[in-house]
């Protein structure tokens, strides 16, 4: 699912540690907001918008920092608004709810790992892949 | 892009896949959900009927517990609803109202037996509460009006008396969904039916109680609370008619007398 490679070209200590931060990002903002799944995006955003200049290892890793997120938060979201609908509207716990909600939980947990890989990889100066958010990175990042 | 159309496939599948798979299992029973379900509800229960038994004065004379209670087991016995599940309680008072608590407590008041003409009418009325019961609709309307972060604060002791007033409030005198009215309508018919009760009387109570004058209907809270009851006497009417019930009276004519009888003097 990750794919460790070397990058176009060796990217600087400066470029390695933005490109890491906008992983650490993510992360801090998952803690910050975790009942509110679009906080950490948002915050991705932000740091997304300050770097949309920068080299182009910075822009690709905060790009796929950025994608990445997206699907979780359609995951979440679906989450968050079922167990809202259950604490205060007329939805009752259900073994659909559970088995949604487990699974999206080890989508967070996989996603989570990853970015920590991600984070410390990236600050050595590799490149990391991921399946799918990589190649999508690919597509809507030009150098 | 083709490749980010494959893998992207790839990884909804994987999700389909994984829920697929946590579906065929029974998380339920699992975290025990339904059993904690059951304690809550028999907390909130406990916790209304207590409130309601300070404000108001319950019969316990047996002559008129007994006949009552012999209508719900009859129902309950032909209907194979556990009897031991439902408690019921007759309070005095004018008013024409019966409803149900969580964990199965039905409220009768003794202005609905004065005002039933027929045992039928009584057995009716109890029909459909039991429905709501079985129907778990209590839980389902507190649920929506209250919160269940709220109600399980308050099963667990940190809810304040207002919010159990609050529930009396809404279980005693507000409207349930008009979807989940109709459908205890049809099951109480349903449960009439197999008790060889007649549920045509109970379509009478429901028409005679919305022709009533203006100002009696301050005592009429059943039929408040229970909305459009020309319309639903109707669909009782329809929905009956297709079921041949052997009309087999629980309470002797004697007996439905003496039941009304009492409740007067009491």
């Amino acid at each position: 699912m990750i794919t460790l490679s070397r990058f176009l070209y060796e990217p600087g200590e400066h470029e390695a540690e933005k490109a890491s931060n906008s992983y650490l990002m993510s992360l801090v903002a998952v803690v910050a907001g975790l009942p509110l799944p679009i906080v950490n995006l948002f915050a991705t955003i932000i740091f997304y918008l300050g770097n949309r200049k920068g080299t182009y290892f910075v822009r690709w890793h905060c790009t796929q920092a950025l994608v990445s997120q997206i699907s979780l938060l359609m995951v979440n979201s679906y989450g968050f608004w079922w167990t809202i609908s259950i604490l205060f509207g007329s939805e009752t716990i259900s073994n659909n709810y559970i088995a949604y909600i487990l699974v999206a939980l080890v989508f967070n947990l996989g996603e989570f790992i990853a970015t920590i890989y991600t984070a410390i990889q990236t600050r050595k100066g590799l490149h990391v892949e991921w399946w799918f958010y990589g190649s999508l990175t690919d597509l809507l990042c030009k150098e | 892009m083709n490749k980010v159309a494959y893998q992207g496939l790839a990884l909804v599948l994987l999700f389909a896949l994984l829920l697929f798979a946590s579906n065929q299992v029974d998380w339920m029973k699992l975290f025990k959900v339904a059993k904690a379900t059951e304690k809550t509800e028999e907390k909130i229960g406990e916790l209304i009927w207590e409130n309601i038994q300070f404000s108001e004065v319950e019969i316990k004379l047996d002559s008129i517990t007994n006949a009552v209670d012999s209508i719900v087991t009859r129902i309950c016995r032909n209907n194979k609803i556990d009897r031991s599940e439902l408690k019921l309680h007759v309070l005095h008072s004018p008013e024409i109202n019966a409803f149900a608590l969580p964990d199965g407590h039905i409220i009768v008041y003794s202005g609905l037996i004065e005002a039933s003409e027929n045992q039928e009418q009584l057995a009716g009325v109890l029909a459909h509460e039991i429905a709501h019961i079985q129907l778990n609709h209590i839980m389902k309307k507190l649920v929506k009006e209250v919160g269940l972060s709220v109600l399980v604060s308050m099963a667990a002791g940190s809810g304040g008396g207002e919010i159990i007033t609050q529930s009396v409030q809404i279980l005693s005198s507000t409207a349930f969904d008009r979807n989940l009215e109709e459908e205890a309508d049809l099951k109480a018919v349903d449960y009439l039916a197999k008790a060889n009760i007649d549920p045509e009387p109970f379509a009478n109570f429901l028409y005679n109680l919305s022709l009533e004058e203006p100002e009696m209907m301050k005592y009429f809270s059943w039929i408040s609370t229970h909305p459009d009851s020309e319309e639903r006497a109707e669909t009782i009417v329809t929905y009956s008619q297709n079921l041949k019930v052997k009309n087999r009276p629980v309470l002797s004519d004697e007996a439905w007398l003496a039941l009304q009888e009492k409740v007067k003097e009491y």
